[in-house]
């Protein structure tokens, strides 16, 4: 299931959670680390002048360059990379999503492991996912795990996940990668509806009817899916969802929360990140994986 | 009776020194080297507190907190986290300290002393 994993990287310390934690998997379950760098966007097409992605300086790309990338990089996760038995660094020059989703394609990744955006500035940290991860997170034909917050990548390996569903469609192919995961990696896991009252006062009856018919609907929908795995519970309460994705994951302990990438628009190529996603991923205390596609559940 | 601490850490000089510290200050203490192990060692030893290093070869410190967390016995357990990572104040929220490595010894048993005497 995690045979290679791409961490997408610009070698900052924003990043330096989604490495603990990709370096950590390929040790624990014997994957391949791809450690994958777009050194920087050219100013015009082809051309060999890019602006450098960390610094914005106008640098030309030569051999020479590449080298001190490489190097630079090699440096950073020097230690993690002597810690796993396969990882190879991959440098180049583009638009950094498309060329993430290039190489996650090329290398056949299983999942693309990055963080929620390169800037530190209040306004990112607070506010979405950077454009990089959004596209990205969009697009993959591979689930994306994202480690924003860098006390996310503080679990090493995973035995407690936590399926967030709203019953979309798009869910079913979330609900497939976290039972896979679970039963794969020997975990518990947790199906999870947060039933969405805010902005409204209702009845207490009328919540606990509403309560108790998302238990059952849980149970309808994935309990026919579960086979022979036993571990996992039935979770749901009333609130505002992306607080209590948060909320029931740091109660339970949980060290992987995984979300359907959008629920309202059906078309994939259309859909841009679910806003309750975008706000579990900057706030969750471990990695988020989202499901866009079925190709890799 | 003293009171009896359990140091979680993967590093031998880091447990020798808060076995040092907290012995000359009148505790008893047992040591793990791996979140793993410490788990049977606090079920065995039922210590009054623990002091818990994040990142260890295998069972890494949060993990640890989850398995003690579902132990009726030692669910109440306090636990200071001691760690080199950054940030650690978030990795167990119901820890009820954090000390960032290098820490300042009178701190710790301050934390100590007021959470268990």
């Amino acid at each position: 299931m995690f045979k290679k994993i791409l961490l997408a990287t610009s070698g900052a310390p924003s990043t330096f959670g989604a490495a603990r934690v990709a370096f950590d998997m390929a040790k624990r379950y014997g994957a391949e680390v791809v450690v994958f760098n777009v050194m920087g966007v050219p100013t015009k097409a082809f051309s060999q002048v890019v602006n450098d992605v960390r610094t914005g300086e106008e640098i030309e790309v030569d051999d020479e360059y590449r080298a001190w990338v490489e190097e630079e990089l090699k440096s950073t996760f020097e230690k993690q990379i002597e810690s796993v038995e396969y990882a190879k660094i991959v440098t180049t020059t583009g638009v950094p999503s498309r060329e993430i989703l290039r190489a996650a394609r090329a290398e056949d990744a299983d999942l693309i492991v990055m963080g929620a955006s390169s800037g530190d500035s209040s306004a990112y940290r607070k506010g979405y996912p950077g454009s990089t991860l959004q596209r990205v997170a969009k697009a993959a034909r591979c689930p994306v795990m994202t480690v924003h917050r860098e006390t996310a990548s503080y679990w090493g390996g995973f035995g407690n996940i936590v399926f967030a569903t709203d019953f979309s469609k798009q869910a079913e192919n979330a609900f497939k990668f976290a039972l896979n995961s679970a039963k794969e990696l020997g975990c518990d896991l947790t199906l999870f509806h947060a039933l969405d009252i805010s902005g409204k006062v209702l009845d207490q009856n009328d919540i606990e009817d509403k309560l108790i018919a998302a238990r059952a609907r849980i149970r309808e929908t994935y309990g026919p899916l579960m086979g022979d795995f036993k571990d996992f519970d039935i979770e749901v309460w009333e609130g505002v969802p992306y607080v209590e994705i948060v909320k029931i994951a740091r109660e339970r302990s949980a060290d992987l929360i995984v979300l359907a990438h959008h629920s309202r628009e059906l078309d994939p190529e259309l859909a841009s990140i679910g806003s309750t996603l975008e706000q579990v991923i900057l706030r969750a205390g471990c990695p988020v994986v989202s499901v866009s596609k079925p190709d890799k559940v | 009776m003293s009171k009896k601490i359990l140091i979680v850490d993967d590093d031998q000089e880091i447990r020798s020194y808060l076995s040092e510290l907290l012995g000359d200050n009148g505790y008893e203490t047992v040591t793990a080297n791996d979140g793993a192990e410490a788990v049977d060692i606090a079920k065995s030893e039922k210590p009054d507190l623990i002091t818990l290093d994040l990142e260890m070869p295998n069972e890494w410190g949060p993990r640890f907190y989850r398995k003690i967390s579902q132990d009726d016995a030692l669910k109440r357990t306090p636990v200071v986290v001691i760690s080199g990572l950054n940030a650690i104040q978030y990795a167990i929220p119901k820890a009820i300290a954090s000390l960032t490595k290098p820490f300042e010894p009178t701190q710790l048993l301050k934390i100590v002393k007021d959470a268990i005497g």
